[in-house]
């Protein structure tokens, strides 16, 4: 795509008369100036031929953005500039969303509870990304992280074991409240430590497997988990009541700071009695996936992170070079899940509840496909990936489907066609563009030129 | 660890023992349930090991040809061949021949189709991108299903005749499930025969052996795997027509699950061993049967799938040649 | 503290019937550069294996510095000391020439996952220190101002170099080279040959080498040992090994000898 792009824009100048070279002897700030001005023009023509100017504004305004990220690079502290003003973007999002044009094909913005969501699965499709993007573990369960986080919130933070009786921090609790009620800020640690450890349990026996076994078996634990949440409310005939069964456990506390934070430090109390209620979630949101995204490049930039692409670019020359396979593999697993439960217990607060039926193999092929999409191993792309689909999910595909139902005067139920469409997605993006959308560059070289991909057998059994 | 392994099929046997002991009929009827699931399973698992035996692949898609392949078959038994249950028996075995064929030719052209589309261009590729497109076409196939024949269930009429083949002491065999059999074994048999005694068999294992070494011999690699699969996918189109004649009803997601169901049988079996991956369907059938169907101490089909995917973890950790494969040789 | 770096009692390695090594007694001393010669297919690089972790031997044991190393993994002997190159180049294609050396660096290496996410003062020095000395190893090794190329970019030749300095970042004791100079044209083989004896004398190291260019083997061992099939059929000084005659039987056939 990018070739084909770049081949029209060498016709295009030798048209003008600027042969090649001439072109590449102009100084780089002033070619991309131009190509920028010639973007604008571009933008500007289709405002004036259509007559939509606030949404034209908007693609204009993302386009020059685009292209002006690398020069941004060349300022001090500028590779800082285009994060930041993301992120002041998602911030002030609520602010401004009512005043935000409709989108040709996409129809309104999506609302803060959307984001909320996007949000919660970025940081899931991050998680996962520590493990098929970094470590190169093709992961098919997932989705029980997330719903090991989830039920740790359950647990945790509502009604759900009567005879216990435990307030630490939580917020809004009524009289006659019983169980554990322990404030959401150290449920979510609690649910990504626990995860973290069910990941390194899981991990320990099947992370010398192949990677099409390790995926199976993934994906059988994926198929596991649900079954005992479903049937967990009489745990072995005991009548143990662990997980409430296929009612799920709810309410869920939600997150707050208290009162007292609230007179002193004007933080809100309690996240639900407020009337702001989804751009707090919102907020929160964006200071973890903030947290996620740091610890994504920290961990891609150090000596773990060097151990996980050499693991997956060769396993038996990374065992050469003294890397332990099953440890770091672990490590990978375990951080992984550490952020997937954290989603999980956040986006059971959101919710206000733990259901069995949200963990179906779906939403693991969900979360696979965000990554997939958006390039395995890139921060960026995943995080594309992660909103689009997301958004895709909660409101884009059922905007569309309006759009080519009023258009084309069908009668299609495309939200019905959703993981179709991803099965699309996942099968055109892994034949003509395996790298993504935004790829890595590594990741981009070993999809087209292959690895040694062929595993060690005997140390494996070897063992760490 | 073998200790381990040991002391937990002891258990399992002590277990069958016991409920064989409280109700020697009632289990023999059970049995019966198990050997007919075992059969339906037998042909899909076939079709896993099959294509794993040639390419290594995991093949994920393939219970949804079967689900496919099971929606043809109702489509062709019940409105196009418009049989019911007062068909005339001769009537209902011509129905039944010809849908067979027809659901075996349909899942076979399928399946080749999709290895075609979906896995031949990324020969080469690290291992797990075919393994990302297979589970992008079975999202595919289920959502085919859904725009043809909706998101409920497919039923159709109960066709089978329901009489007893014999009946002593409490144990009876119904013919349903002899019928699941007798279509069940001659296509195992054919498929025995194709593997073993013809040219294209021999072509097929000599390129499941290694692939460069068949391809100087002067095999057409390419042929034989599009080849593999035509015979894997016709063998979920039988597995699709016995599941819908047995069971009656079906929908898109029927293939997922007993894909998964019969996954663990050819990795039960020995994945890429065909006598394997029959032997892992009829146990894992009769797991299935047992589970759900004895009365004392059984965990009840709440937990099947999760014993089915214990087993499957299990097998894959500590035995992943299976019962009857043998340790991958590694190259020197 | 013994005087063999690297032993090895009685070395069998069979895969399904065949075996490819049979009652292996080898021995590398310190500070000396020993090579390993046969046939093709006589079980040299299985032999390798056994010594790097990567197959676990049948039968027998391998000692290093006197430590029981049998049935470790690899990371083991990386560990303790030992460093490999492949037969067939195995440099991670998609990184750096300097990332490679770093990830060769990882057990010398100690910021684990928290230190890597708080970026302590201590991991801050340790990876900068680290970058200089990955610069160092690739200039020892040949490869001034590569470092920032990617592995599958280099030449050929730089390859195999990119790959030694790799090994040299585990700081091994004992560095196994497994065909170094194939595919090398007579000049690049020379350069090697001296870069081999640098490793000795500058980094004190010993070599174990399997080779096929004689020249090489002649030019820099102080031992030589042959495998035919599996076994050991011949050990000593290079001039010995020239006029063994088992050892120009297995390499030519027994007519040769008698001829």
């Amino acid at each position: 795509m990018r070739r084909r792009l770049s081949g029209w824009w060498w016709a295009a100048l030798g048209a003008v008369g600027l042969p090649h070279d001439r072109w590449l002897s102009v100084p780089r700030l002033t070619r991309r100036a131009v190509k920028t001005a010639i973007w604008l023009g571009i933008g500007l023509a289709l405002v004036a031929a259509f007559g939509v100017w606030k949404t034209a504004a908007l693609a204009v305004a993302a386009v020059v953005a685009l292209l002006v990220v690398p020069a941004w690079n060349r300022l001090p502290y500028g590779r800082f500039f285009v994060p930041l003003a993301v992120i002041g973007i998602v911030v002030a999002y609520p602010y401004y969303l009512g005043s935000l044009p409709q989108l040709p094909v996409f129809g309104p913005f999506p609302q803060i509870s959307t984001m909320v969501v996007m949000m919660i699965f970025t940081m899931m499709a991050l998680g996962l990304n520590f493990v098929v993007g970094y470590a190169g573990l093709l992961d098919l369960g997932y989705v029980a992280f997330y719903a090991m986080g989830a039920y740790m919130a359950g647990w945790f933070a509502s009604n759900q074991f009567a005879k216990q009786h435990l307030n630490l921090g939580a917020v809004g609790l009524y009289p006659g409240w019983s169980g554990y009620h322990i404030t959401i800020w150290l449920v979510l640690l609690m649910a990504g430590i626990a995860t973290a450890i069910i990941g390194v349990l899981i991990g320990l026996p099947t992370l010398r497997l192949r990677g099409d076994y390790l995926a199976i078996v993934t994906l059988g634990f994926g198929e596991i988990m649900p079954q005992i949440a479903r049937n967990g409310d009489n745990l072995f005939g005991t009548g143990f009541n662990l997980t409430n069964g296929t009612g799920g456990i709810t309410p869920i506390d939600g997150p707050g700071f208290g009162n007292w934070a609230q007179a002193h430090l004007h933080l809100p109390a309690n996240y639900l009695n407020a009337s702001n209620f989804d751009s707090l979630y919102l907020w929160t949101s964006i200071v973890l996936v903030g947290i996620t995204v740091f610890c994504s490049m920290r961990l891609r930039d150090s000596r773990v992170g060097r151990a996980w692409i050499a693991i997956r670019e060769d396993e038996t020359a990374a065992a050469a070079m003294g890397i332990p396979l099953m440890r770091t593999k672990t490590w990978a697993y375990a951080t992984g899940a550490f952020f997937g439960g954290v989603a999980g217990a956040y986006y059971a607060s959101y919710k206000s509840g733990a259901f069995p039926d949200d963990f179906f193999f779906n939403i693991s092929v969900f979360i696979l496909c965000m990554v997939i999409l958006g390039g395995m191993g890139n921060i960026w792309g995943v995080i594309f990936g992660a909103c689009f689909l997301a958004y895709l999910d909660r409101e884009g595909l059922a905007n569309v489907g309006a759009w080519i139902n009023g258009h084309f005067h069908t009668n299609l139920n495309v939200p019905l066609y959703e993981f179709g469409i991803y099965g699309v997605i996942i099968v055109v993006v892994m034949l003509f563009r395996p790298e993504g959308l935004i790829p890595s560059q590594r990741r981009a070289a070993e999809l087209h030129e292959g690895v040694h991909d062929d595993p060690l057998y005997e140390a494996e059994t070897a063992g760490a | 660890m073998p200790t381990v392994a040991a002391l937990l099929v002891a258990l399992l046997l002590v277990w069958l023992a016991i409920n064989l002991a409280k109700g020697p009929a009632y289990f023999t009827n059970i049995a019966f349930i198990g050997l007919t699931n075992g059969a339906v399973y037998a042909l899909v698992a076939l079709g896993y090991t099959l294509v794993y035996g040639i390419l290594e692949l995991i093949n994920f898609a393939h219970g949804d040809v079967f689900m496919l392949g099971g929606l043809i078959s109702a489509t062709m038994i019940s409105a196009v061949f418009g049989v019911t249950t007062k068909s005339s028996t001769g009537f209902l075995v011509l129905a039944i021949v010809c849908t067979l064929f027809i659901a075996m030719i349909g899942c076979g052209v399928l399946n080749a189709a999709i290895e075609f589309v979906a896995y031949r261009p990324l020969r080469g590729a690290p291992r797990l991108a075919p393994l990302i497109t297979a589970i992008g076409m079975s999202f595919i196939l289920e959502n085919i299903a859904i725009g043809w024949k909706g998101p409920g269930y497919t039923a159709l009429p109960n066709v089978l005749p329901k009489g007893d083949v014999f009946s002593a002491g409490g144990v009876t065999y119904t013919w349903e499930k002899l019928i699941v059999v007798l279509i069940t074994a001659p296509v195992l048999a054919a498929l025995v025969y194709l593997v073993q005694r013809t040219r294209q068999g021999k072509a097929m294992r000599a390129t499941a052996q290694d692939r460069d070494a068949a391809a100087m011999m002067g095999i057409n690699v390419n042929r034989t795997i599009s080849f593999t699969f035509l015979i894997a996918g016709g063998l979920a189109g039988a597995g699709g027509l016995v599941y819908a004649l047995y069971f009656g009803q079906l929908r898109y997601d029927s293939g997922y699950q007993l894909g998964l169901i019969a996954f663990t049988a050819a990795v039960l079996g020995g994945i890429g061993n065909l006598p394997g991956a029959v032997l892992g369907a009829l146990c894992i059938g009769f797991i299935q049967a047992f589970n759900e169907g004895l009365r004392w101490h059984s965990p009840g089909s709440d937990w099947t799938e999760s014993i089915v995917f214990s087993i499957l973890i299990l097998i894959l950790v500590f035995r992943p040649e299976g019962l009857l494969g043998e340790r991958t040789p590694e190259g020197g | 503290m013994p005087d063999e770096l690297l032993q090895t009692l009685s070395l069998r390695k069979e895969f399904g019937g065949l075996v490819a090594n049979n009652n292996v007694d080898f021995t590398v001393p310190r500070n000396a550069v020993v090579s390993l010669i046969g046939p093709n297919g006589a079980g040299k690089t299985t032999f390798f294996n056994m010594l790097t972790g990567v197959y676990k031997p049948t039968n027998g044991r391998v000692l290093f510095e006197g430590e029981d190393m049998t049935n470790k993994p690899p990371h083991a002997y990386t560990q303790r000391g030992v460093g490999r190159t492949f037969q067939n180049i195995r440099l991670f294609q998609n990184m750096t020439a300097l990332e490679n050396v770093l990830v060769g660096m990882h057990v010398r290496l100690k910021g684990n996952l928290f230190e890597a996410i708080a970026r302590t003062p201590r991991v801050r020095r340790e990876e900068v220190a680290a970058r200089v000395r990955a610069r160092e190893l690739l200039e020892f090794s040949g490869l001034v101002r590569k470092d920032g190329v990617i592995g599958r970019n280099l030449s050929y030749g730089d390859q195999r170099r990119l790959e030694v300095a790799r090994a040299l970042a585990t700081q091994p004791k004992l560095l196994l080279l497994d065909e170094p100079t194939a595919g090398m044209n007579p000049q690049e083989t020379a350069e090697f040959t001296t870069f081999v004896s640098r490793l000795r004398e500058e980094l004190k190291l010993s070599v174990l080498l399997i080779e096929h260019d004689m020249r090489v083997v002649m030019g820099v061992s102080d031992r030589v040992t042959v495998l035919d099939y599996g076994e050991k059929i011949a050990e000593g000084p290079p001039e010995a090994i020239q006029k063994d005659e088992r050892v120009i039987e297995a390499y030519l056939g027994a007519a040769a000898v008698k001829a």
